[in-house]
């Protein structure tokens, strides 16, 4: 199956783990990404605040590249990506005072969207294109005892009026996606909590504080990881962590991975091989499963 | 029992009520209002379809005041008093636009004026809109402006009875829902504002607060309902759940059809057709579903689909919305189900064009509780809006005039007030009997079945005297609920006795008045008889009997005619 | 079987539910209530409640008025979902979420009066924080002036305006425990007061608003739970594209503005986000450097030297975005 990729900054960028991580699994599995040529940010969550027609034409063009590059369905690994494209669409078709700032604003580019392309994230399309049975198939190595946090952030869900895939307060991707792998997944209150990221553009304390709950509930419910869906949840729950013991004095450290990582290992991919976030290989050791 | 003293107490706060205590606030007056739910929550939140108004510079260049007057007065089958009808003209633009300075997002022209359309009833089209909230819009509007003015809001405080001392009113008792302590409101002044009744009846598109609170406080207390047996049932609810779909959905163009798909308003109305007031349709309707047009279930259709899908977006959201969530039919390409339901009381408390009680001193009224008489024997849509914010200000301004006038009473009215408080709790006190649901359902059904849209004496006869029997029963009630914080049990009911009280003096008047003139139609008197019955009928409770006496109609400029649509 | 063209409505599925409810009063605390009642199609919640206390339990406290959406008494958790009762039918739920049973729960946040009534002072002293009215020019005010309003502008600001503080935003939002934001509903709220171009409190709401507005974390809770389509956080990002109106900037607002010019000017010189360089532009050279020492610990100091290609049509992003700098 061959199907549009839309990295995302963060995932060329800091993320890139997830990048390596996401090409890896795809191979295995048979889903040829082809990356969107000359594709643009998405605009990151912000840059609508600033001003919404740029935003939502930034998005159509890059869903106009994969229309031109003759596909309809464009994943991303990034969350924020996704619900970018997404939010876009769905304004685009829907706000008609809106399509007529938008359409003035792509006279004289080459952007044509026909509203064909749409938004996917991966998850999404592992769980309903690729489907359970054939990545069972692909296990070789399944993480047996390994209890892995289920997390889903917030723009992979929210609003199912731009995203629609599964209920935000009842999802079950990331359980099932983890129960594959042969890791028993960890279910927690704070699952569908923000993990903060969108409030290190402004008011930081805050945003490490609602990571630090985040962090803190799968802790408590006993994960000995955590597994989540985004390129920005990466950045916030990894590499931000750090910033986060800091400033409330963890003393444990909870590593989160991405979930094309963990399932990368349950393929039988070295932790180094997927570039795993720190903390992942000894966790992973301490269980046997190195 | 602690005492609040206030200069005037407004008892509701919906729109009526907020406009009064408006008014009085602004002129330096000390206002309280108590509400039982947050102001916002009110009744009026739920009126949809718009405001009726001449607005010179803003209206179809052929209107003119007098023609709303006329269309009011013909609507309200020449019942209404023709004076309160033209100041409710006169003063419609004066108030729309005072609205919209308040910042109520009415629906725009492209020259930024405020927009405009039919509703039933109108020789030209008056009605102004915001969407289809306008209730919701109004009231909010009228609650930010009176919220800012240092008015002493009582919310989620429950008013038991008024305090009557000789024959001037002194104040109100009510009641903190959540300490469920009482208070004695002491004031010159009482407005009532409480809105409607229609969970008396089974079938409503009222609030679950519409318990006709102030209709049986006036009762209590000596005043009398005028034109009791008018009840409004208004043609589409949307069945089962009785939500309104709103009259400009007709105004907009829609139509109903009987299970043949036939346009059957031709037949009752040949050239208002739908539009026609909603007694002539509710009783179309029933009558269709009758003779075996109807859908099972008792419903027909109202078919929005050739609208287009546009149109009815813009204008019609609620509509769309109603329909979808609570039926599974989507207005754009399938009809809607409907069936009448109660929607209005023309009936109120008896009041002049000013909003005062003529027989008792310092008790005023407002709003849908009130009967000036605006709307006769049967309501226009989009007049019910109108009625609240100006004859809400005209009480207003008649309250300022009596304040400024009458001085402190200097008697203690704590007794008659302890009084109060003990009947409240009197007939709940029993430990054991039946509870409030019981009686409830019973009379709902009575009201609905024999004192609806099609009346006869036996059906009222028998209403009348199952009816007498229930509110008996009322006083063996028993509260399971033994709560003191925010007990509902309780208050839910003292809104019981309040509805009893009520429904023994619509279904008397109802079978006193033998003739059918506007909404109140007796199969057995089926024609209007303005000989022996162009009068209003006023109702007095004096214990366990409700006394009758009669007032004349105010008639200046037009002589009842045949009604025809 | 599907709905009405024919006059056949849809299955009147009759079944029996189980509803549980969590009960609290101030003697006996918290405790959990069990009823079951046969409901059909059409039956929403409200009506569930109504029967409850009519048919079996009088007990039990609720508010709820209209029926219909548009007064917002009726907010409570419904199968863990912040909703209105009166727009949740019984049966949709259950074929929604596929549960056995209806639990029905107060409202989070807001502390509980008795059963599923809720304390909602919090909500309205947020709400009235903002000044929710308009105040028009004077001469307007006292009708010696007209002030028109756009069609245009009526759309949007009614789009906002028609808020019917039920509070299921508050209850669901996590930025609200920092005490000086104001919460989805007043921002909301006071969107519709500071861009409507008749009102004259333009910079005293612009001061309490655009601060409160860089506090919002974009979770799209209130999005999702608003029962009037309102889109809360919409008003936020239009309320952050008006920081210009308030002149002595707070923290917040000054980080928040410098970083979303810092996005805007990445996209349109590269195309892309470069993270470092954006995040060096909101919060200054000094804090990058001090946050170096967390990059560096976290393991991702690696990355800082991999080097992401600009857009090669540059010209058409700066083209599309060029308006945004």
């Amino acid at each position: 199956m061959k199907v549009a990729y839309y990295p995302g900054c963060a995932t060329h960028g800091f993320a890139r783990d997830i990048d390596v991580a996401t090409k890896k699994v795809a191979e295995v599995l048979g889903l040829e990404l082809v990356e969107v040529e000359d594709w643009n940010c998405c605009g990151g969550g912000f840059l609508d605040e600033k001003d919404e027609v740029a935003f939502v034409s930034i998005n159509l063009r890059n869903l106009s590249t994969v229309e031109r590059m003759g596909m309809k369905k464009m994943v991303t690994p990034c969350s924020v990506c996704l619900h970018s494209a997404r939010k876009s669409e769905v304004v685009y078709k829907e706000d008609k005072y809106l399509r007529r700032e938008v359409d003035s604003r792509l006279r004289g580019t080459q952007v044509s969207y026909k509203g064909e392309a749409t938004a996917e994230h991966l998850v999404w399309v592992l769980l309903r294109d690729v489907g359970l049975e054939r990545l069972k198939a692909q296990v070789k190595k399944p993480l047996k005892g390994l209890r892995v946090g289920a997390y889903y952030g917030c723009q992979m869900l929210r609003p199912q009026k731009y995203l629609g895939f599964e209920e935000p307060s009842r999802p079950k991707s990331m359980e099932q996606l983890i129960a594959v792998t042969g890791a028993t997944p960890v279910t927690f209150s704070q699952a569908t909590s923000c993990c903060g990221f969108p409030l290190l553009g402004s008011n930081e304390y805050m945003g490490l504080k609602l990571a630090y709950k985040v962090l803190e509930g799968a802790k408590h419910a006993g994960a000995d990881l955590m597994a989540h869906p985004c390129s920005l949840c990466h950045l916030q729950l990894d590499m931000t962590q750090e910033k986060v013991r800091y400033t409330f004095k963890l003393q444990w450290r909870l590593p989160a991975l991405y979930i094309a990582q963990l399932i990368g290992l349950s393929f039988g991919f070295s932790p180094d091989e997927l570039q795993v976030p720190k903390g992942v290989t000894e966790v992973l050791e301490s269980k046997g499963l190195a | 029992m602690e005492k609040l003293s206030y200069d005037a107490v407004v008892v509701g706060g919906g729109l009526a009520g907020l406009m009064t205590a408006y008014v009085v606030a602004s002129s330096g007056f000390k206002v309280a209002v108590i509400s039982k739910v947050f102001p916002t929550r009110s009744h009026s939140a739920a009126a949809e379809g718009g405001i009726a108004a001449y607005i010179p510079g803003n209206s179809d260049p052929n209107d003119d005041p007098d023609y709303m007057t006329y269309d009011t007065v013909k609507g309200g089958d020449y019942l209404v008093d023709q004076d309160a009808a033209e100041l409710l003209s006169q003063k419609s633009g004066e108030i729309v636009n005072l609205m919209e300075r308040w910042g109520a997002l009415f629906n725009r022209q492209p020259d930024g004026r405020v927009a405009v359309r039919y509703f039933g009833g109108q020789t030209y089209p008056r009605t102004r809109f915001v969407g289809d909230k306008t209730g919701m819009a109004l009231l909010h509007t009228t609650f930010e402006q009176t919220s800012g003015l240092g008015v002493d809001f009582y919310n989620e405080w429950f008013a038991l009875d008024l305090v009557k001392d000789g024959e001037a009113i002194r104040g109100v008792v009510a009641m903190e829902m959540k300490s469920m302590n009482p208070y004695l409101f002491q004031s010159r002044a009482v407005v009532l504002a409480t809105g409607g009744m229609g969970m008396m009846y089974k079938h409503t598109t009222n609030s679950y607060i519409n318990t006709g609170d102030g209709y049986a406080m006036a009762l209590r207390v000596g005043a009398s309902i005028k034109d009791p047996e008018f009840v409004q049932f208004h043609p589409t609810a949307l069945y089962p759940s009785d939500i309104l779909i709103s009259e400009a959905a007709r105004g907009e163009g829609g139509v109903l059809r009987n299970n043949k798909g036939e346009r059957f308003m031709t037949k009752y109305a040949p050239h208002k057709l739908d539009l026609a007031p909603r007694d002539v349709v509710s009783r179309a309707i029933i009558t269709e579903i009758r003779e075996g047009r109807g859908f099972p279930g008792g419903y027909v259709h109202l078919d929005l689909t050739h609208l287009g899908e546009n149109y009815i977006k813009e204008r019609l959201s609620l509509a769309i919305e109603a329909a979808e969530n609570f039926a599974g039919v989507n207005p754009i390409n399938e009809p809607i189900p409907v069936r009448p339901a109660q929607h209005y009381y023309m009936g109120g408390v008896d009041v002049d064009t000013n909003g005062a009680n003529p027989e008792m001193p310092g008790l005023f009224a407002a709003g849908e509780v009130a009967c000036v008489s605006v709307h006769g024997a049967n309501r226009l849509g989009s007049n019910s809006l109108l009625e609240t914010l100006v004859f809400g200000r005209e009480t207003g301004y008649t309250v300022v005039e009596f304040l400024k006038r009458t001085g402190e009473r200097s008697s203690s009215v704590q007794e008659e007030a302890e009084r109060i408080v003990k009947e409240a709790y009197q007939f709940v006190k029993s430990e054991s009997g039946v509870h409030f649901g019981e009686i409830q359902e019973t009379m709902r059904e009575i009201m609905w079945d024999k004192v609806g849209v099609f009346r006869d004496e036996e059906g009222l006869k028998e209403a009348i005297s199952k009816l007498r029997e229930l509110r008996s029963g009322v006083s063996k009630m028993y509260v399971r609920d033994r709560s003191k914080v925010y007990n509902t049990e309780f208050f839910n009911a003292l809104e019981l006795r309040n509805m009893m009280d009520l429904a023994v003096v619509i279904s008397r008047a109802a079978l006193d008045r033998k003739e059918s003139r506007g909404a109140h139609y007796r199969n057995d008197y089926p024609k209007r008889d303005d000989v022996n019955w162009l009068k209003h009928t006023l109702a007095y409770l004096r214990g366990e009997n409700v006394e009758i006496a009669y007032k004349p109609v105010r008639i200046t400029r037009w002589k009842p005619e045949e009604r025809v649509y | 079987m599907e709905a009405g063209g024919k006059g056949v409505l849809k299955m009147v599925e009759q079944r029996e539910v189980k509803v549980r409810v969590k009960r609290f009063d101030t003697e006996k605390g918290n405790w959990w209530a069990e009823y079951k009642l046969v409901v059909d199609w059409y039956t929403p919640m409200t009506e569930v409640l109504r029967r409850i206390k009519v048919e079996i339990d009088p007990t039990l406290s609720y508010r709820a008025a209209c029926h219909m959406g548009v007064c917002g008494s009726c907010s409570m958790k419904i199968n863990g979902k912040p909703r209105l009762a009166c727009k949740t039918r019984a049966i949709e739920l259950l074929n929604q979420t596929g549960d056995e049973e209806i639990v029905v729960e107060p409202m989070d946040y807001f502390p509980t009066v008795k059963d599923l009534v809720v304390d909602m002072s919090d909500f309205y002293s947020r709400m009235f924080k903002v000044k929710p009215r308009l105040h028009p020019a004077r001469e307007v005010m006292e009708g010696k002036a007209e002030h028109r309003l756009k069609p245009e502008d009526q759309r949007t600001l009614w789009k906002f305006g028609q808020c019917i503080w039920c509070g299921l935003c508050v209850s669901a939002c996590p930025a609200i425990e920092d005490q000086d934001f104001l919460g989805p509903a007043a921002q909301a709220k006071g969107f519709r007061f500071l861009a409507d171009p008749r009102d004259t409190l333009t910079e005293e709401r612009a001061k309490l608003l655009i601060d409160s507005a860089w506090r919002c974390t974009y979770c799209y809770q209130c999005f999702e739970v608003c029962p009037r389509d309102i889109e809360p956080v919409e008003a936020v990002k239009k309320t952050r594209a008006m920081s210009s109106l308030y002149k002595g900037r707070s923290e917040v607002v000054r980080v928040g503005v410098r970083h979303s010019e810092a996005v805007a000017e990445s996209i349109a010189s590269t195309g892309k986000i470069m993270e470092a360089l954006v995040y060096t532009k909101g919060y200054g050279a000094s804090q990058a450097v001090k946050d170096m020492i967390f990059l560096l610990a976290s393991g991702r100091g690696k990355y800082l030297l991999v080097k992401e290609t600009s857009v090669k049509n540059i010209e058409e992003v700066k083209k599309i975005v060029g308006g945004a700098t």
